[in-house]
C-alpha cells in the first residue's frame, strides 16, 4: 500500500512512535549518558592533552562504546513493548500493510537514535573543544564522528529492531550482543574483530581520519558494502518475520 | 438467514496443545450477533481470526467474501475493539484517535470532525484532552470503541465491550452499541459471558463452549433453560446484610449468601434483567453502598454442559 492513505498511514504512525520513543522515563537513561560523556570530555580539555587525544576518547566513549549500547537500549524494546501490552493491536488490524509498518517503526526509532546520539556526540565534543579551542580540523572531527555515528545508528537500529520482533527476551540478547559481541569479540586484534560491526563503522573512521587508523582495518568502500548489505539483510528478514507473525496477545 | 457477512467452516485454531478453536462452524448475517461463552471458551480467538491477527491451522474463514489473514484491504471494512486493554496511557484520548484514524488514511479537518463526531457517540467529547492513563475502565472502554468507528467500519467486532465496566457504565455502552447499528448502520459482532447483557443487544446469537459452536439463533429458547440454570452474580460493597433481607424478599431470588466475607454477596436469581432493574433502588434504600458487581458464569457453564449433553 503506498498509496496516500499508506502514506498518511506511515507518517502517522512514524510520528507517534518517534514521540513515543523519546518522551519514555528511557530518556533519563541518555541524559545520564550525555552527562557523562560531556563531563569525561570537559575533564581531559583541563589536562595536558593534544588533539588527537581528544579524538581518540570520542571515538572510544560514543562510537565504539555508547553508541550500540544506547541503540540496543531503545531498539530492542520498540516493538517487544508494544507486543507485550497489545498496544500493537491498532496497527496490525489497521490497512497499514505490515511492511510498511516495520519501516516505520524502523524510520521512528532512526530519528530518534539520530537525535540522542547527535546530541550526546555534540554535547561531548564541546565540552572540550570550547575550552580547548574550536579549529578547522576539530570541525572536520566533528563532521566524520556525526558521519560514522549516522552509519552506526543505520546499522544497529535495524538489528535491535529485528531482535525485539524475534525474541521475547530481546534485552538479554541486545544485552550479550552490546557488551559481548561488539565490546568485546569487535575489539580484539587481528581479524576475528571482523564479524563485529563496530569493525567496518571504525574503518570508515580510519580510512577519513589519522588517529583511528588500525592495522586491520577494511577497505572505506569494502566496509560501507558490507553495511549497507547488513542493512538490507536485517530490514528484510524483519519485514520478513514481522509480515508473518501472529499476535494471539 | 439474511446475506452473510461472516462463515467459518472447520475452523479451528491451536496454540501449541493448547486448543482454542476447534472445528467452528458459523454463519452470520447483518444486523447485531451476540458471541456468548464463558471464558476461555474461545470467543477472542475467533475475533483474532476474524482481524487477521492470527491466521487459521486448519479449516475456512471468510469475512465479507474474503480471507482475513494478510488483507489489508478487508482491514480498512472492520472496527475491532479487543476485550483487552491495548490503549498507550502516556498519550490523550484525542492523540489516541488521531492515531488510530491516521493508521486509517484520515488526516486533517475531516480526522478532525470525526473524532469529535465519534466522541460525542460515545460519550467522550469532554475527555479528549486528558491522557489515558487517568481514564476509568468505561472510558476505557469508550475511547476504544470511539477508535474501532472512527473510519466508519462496515463490520464493527467488539470483544467484551462491557467487561470490567460499572453498572451505569455497562447500561451506556449497551446502548451505545445498540445505536451503532441503528443510526449508523453498522453490522457488529459482540462477545460476552453474559447472556441477559448480549439479550438486552440482540435476540441473535451463536453460542460457543470449549472451542465449539454449540448452537446458534434466537437468544429466547436459550432463556428458558437459563430459567432452570439461574444466574449469578457478586455484589461488593457496605451493608450488605440489609440487602441480602431485601433480595430475599424478591419473588425470583433463588438464594443468597456470603462470598469469603460480609461485604460480598453472592445471589442466584432466575430472571437478572429484574434483578438489575431493581438493585440500585434496593442499595439505596438498605443505605449501603456498592463497590462493584458482576455477573460469574457459572450459570452459562451450567447452560453450555447442558447443551453439549454433560448435565
Amino acid at each position: 500500500m503506498v498509496d496516500s492513505v499508506g502514506v498518511t498511514a506511515f507518517i502517522t504512525l512514524t510520528g507517534f512512535k518517534f514521540r513515543k520513543i523519546l518522551f519514555n522515563t528511557r530518556v533519563v537513561a541518555a541524559v545520564l549518558v550525555g552527562v557523562l560523556v560531556a563531563g569525561v570530555m570537559f575533564y581531559a580539555s583541563t589536562l595536558d592533552v593534544v588533539f588527537s587525544d581528544s579524538a581518540f576518547l570520542l571515538d572510544v566513549l560514543v562510537i565504539s562504546f555508547f553508541l550500540p549500547v544506547v541503540t540496543m537500549f531503545y531498539g530492542s524494546s520498540v516493538i517487544r513493548d508494544e507486543i507485550e501490552d497489545n498496544s500493537i493491536t491498532l496497527v496490525i488490524t489497521s490497512p497499514m500493510s505490515r511492511w510498511a509498518a516495520y519501516l516505520s517503526y524502523y524510520v521512528a526509532l532512526l530519528m530518534a537514535m539520530l537525535l540522542l546520539m547527535f546530541a550526546i556526540l555534540v554535547g561531548g565534543f564541546l565540552a572540550f573543544y570550547v575550552p580547548f579551542g574550536i579549529s578547522r580540523g576539530s570541525v572536520s572531527l566533528l563532521g566524520n564522528m556525526l558521519l560514522l555515528t549516522f552509519l552506526g545508528c543505520t546499522v544497529y537500529s535495524a538489528l535491535f529492531l529485528l531482535v525485539s520482533v524475534v525474541l521475547e527476551r530481546s534485552i538479554y540478547f541486545g544485552l550479550f550482543y552490546a557488551f559481548i559481541w561488539e565490546g568485546f569479540i569487535g575489539s580484539i586484534p587481528g581479524r576475528i574483530s571482523e564479524v563485529a560491526l563496530k569493525h567496518y563503522i571504525r574503518s570508515i573512521g580510519s580510512a577519513r581520519m589519522e588517529f583511528m587508523e588500525f592495522a586491520t582495518a577494511s577497505g572505506m568502500v569494502y566496509s560501507l558494502y558490507v553495511l549497507t548489505v547488513v542493512l538490507v539483510v536485517l530490514l528484510a528478514v524483519g519485514i520478513a518475520v514481522f509480515r508473518q507473525k501472529e499476535f494471539p496477545g | 438467514m439474511n446475506e452473510r457477512v461472516i462463515g467459518a467452516r472447520q475452523l479451528s485454531k491451536w496454540y501449541g496443545e493448547v486448543i482454542g478453536l476447534n472445528s467452528f462452524n458459523m454463519e452470520v448475517g447483518k444486523g447485531i450477533t451476540g458471541i456468548v461463552g464463558p471464558n476461555g471458551a474461545g470467543k477472542s480467538t475467533l475475533f483474532k481470526l476474524i482481524t487477521g491477527m492470527i491466521r487459521p491451522s486448519y479449516g475456512e474463514l471468510q469475512v465479507m467474501g474474503e480471507v482475513p489473514w494478510l488483507n489489508d484491504r478487508l482491514s480498512s471494512r472492520l472496527g475491532f475493539c479487543p476485550d483487552y486493554d491495548n490503549l498507550p496511557d502516556e498519550a490523550t484520548g484525542g492523540e489516541f484517535l488521531s492515531l488510530a484514524g491516521g493508521l486509517h488514511g484520515m488526516k486533517g479537518g475531516v480526522l478532525r470532525e470525526r473524532i469529535s463526531e465519534v466522541s460525542g457517540t460515545v460519550g467522550m467529547e469532554h475527555a479528549l484532552h486528558r491522557k489515558i492513563g487517568g481514564y476509568s475502565k468505561g472510558m476505557r472502554q469508550r475511547i476504544k470503541i470511539a477508535a474501532s468507528i472512527l473510519h466508519e467500519p462496515e463490520l464493527l467486532l467488539l470483544d467484551e465491550p462491557l467487561s470490567g465496566a460499572d453498572p451505569r457504565a455497562r447500561r451506556a455502552l449497551m446502548e451505545v452499541i445498540e445505536r451503532l447499528h441503528r443510526e449508523e448502520g453498522h453490522d457488529i459482532l459482540v462477545s460476552s459471558h453474559v447472556l441477559f447483557e448480549v439479550e438486552r443487544m440482540t435476540s441473535n446469537v451463536v453460542l460457543i463452549y470449549k472451542g465449539r459452536a454449540v448452537a446458534s439463533g434466537d437468544i429466547y429458547g436459550i432463556r428458558e433453560l437459563m430459567d432452570d440454570h439461574p444466574h449469578n452474580i457478586l455484589l461488593e460493597g457496605t451493608g450488605m446484610v440489609e440487602v441480602a433481607k431485601r433480595l430475599l424478599e424478591l419473588e425470583h431470588t433463588v438464594s443468597v449468601g456470603f462470598h469469603g466475607s460480609r461485604e460480598c454477596l453472592r445471589v442466584s436469581v432466575k430472571r437478572p434483567e429484574e434483578f438489575f432493574n431493581r438493585i440500585p433502588g434496593i442499595i439505596l434504600e438498605s443505605g449501603g453502598e456498592l463497590r462493584e458487581m458482576y455477573s460469574t458464569d457459572d450459570d452459562l457453564e451450567a447452560v453450555f454442559r447442558y447443551l453439549v449433553g454433560g448435565g
